[in-house]
């Protein structure tokens, strides 16, 4: 019992909020994706998305970076192999707590 | 746990959100229908028999079939709900050996009903049921594609039902080597039809649908 709170405390923050594990995993399941996409599946403003993938890249698991398609600007986002990772040990983590 | 397994799954079916999954293997099917009926029906001496219009016809098919799908990703899907790139997967490889292996054995049961002389215009059109096992992955998702998957049977067993006269028609005076029956060659030429036609159509109306569902943002910014 005491491993199986101990498991709920250990669980990563940045990626247990509602908002940032629905980008974690829409990213997990794709090599990279625009803002646009990742907007269109959760459904958050833009606001909202952009300051969750603020904090997912401040955490070091998302990688950043704007470029152009044509004239209209693109943002292009993909999680990284300490994203990858710390994703994988959520999901474990989980399991374990439940 | 189970709606984290949905979100994983969410980019998978974001490739067909457009219909040009189904667009593209219903493309495939017609236009080898086409290549088929123009063998069936054209001299032996005509240039559909020949190897190199083979080639450039099966090239040309595959180019329009990819950069076509391409083309309705970059300047519609990609511009309204967003653009992703797929990771490449291991299983890819488990797949090709599979289809490989798949090949073979139809290749080599063929082979054994051309010797025996065997009539294979059934299984030739029960066939068409491989395709349907494919398209339950769309229905699954999809509920209206249940129809379509009910058109694809209706038409598996339709054509499997038909009057061998009739299937006879579809292929006669074939100089499409003489070692499969022309009743065999109408069902096998029937199916791709059918099949590609419904594939079509499903692509068409799912296309329309995202059309209309969605709209282009005026500029993406963060």
């Amino acid at each position: 019992m005491n491993k199986q709170i101990r498991a709920i405390t250990e669980i990563d923050r940045v990626i247990h909020e509602p908002g940032r594990l629905m980008i974690a995993a829409l990213l997990y399941a794709v090599e990279r994706s625009d803002f646009l996409y990742l907007q269109h599946e959760t459904g958050m403003n833009k606001g909202t998305l952009s300051s969750h993938i603020s904090r997912l890249e401040q955490a070091g698991y998302v990688e950043v970076v704007k470029t152009y398609r044509g004239k209209v600007p693109q943002t292009l986002l993909h999680l990284n192999s300490a994203g990858r990772k710390a994703f994988e040990e959520y999901r474990r983590m989980l399991k374990k707590a439940l | 746990m189970e709606d984290l397994g949905k979100i994983l799954n969410r980019p998978k079916e974001y490739q067909n959100i457009d219909g040009v999954g189904e667009l593209s293997m219903g493309a495939f099917a017609l236009l080898y229908a086409l290549l088929l009926w123009l063998q069936l029906h054209t001299p032996k001496t005509a240039i559909w028999h020949t190897m190199y219009a083979l080639f450039i016809y099966w090239a040309a098919m595959s180019l329009l079939i990819h950069f076509g799908g391409k083309a309705i990703k970059k300047h519609i899907t990609y511009r309204r709900t967003g653009y992703v790139e797929y990771r490449v997967q291991r299983k890819r490889w488990i797949a090709l050996t599979i289809s490989l292996g798949t090949a073979m054995l139809i290749s080599g049961g063929l082979a054994m009903a051309a010797r025996h002389h065997f009539s294979i215009s059934t299984p030739f059109s029960l066939f068409g049921l491989v395709f349907a096992a494919g398209y339950i992955q769309f229905a699954l998702k999809v509920h209206w594609k249940w129809i379509v998957f009910l058109a694809m049977l209706a038409g598996t067993l339709t054509s499997a039902l038909l009057p061998a006269d009739a299937l006879d028609r579809m292929a006669d005076h074939s100089h499409f080597g003489s070692a499969l029956s022309s009743r065999a060659l109408g069902a096998f030429w029937l199916t791709w039809v059918v099949y590609g036609g419904l594939f079509l159509i499903s692509g068409i109306v799912t296309f329309c649908l995202y059309l209309r569902h969605t709209q282009a943002p005026v500029q993406e910014s963060r």
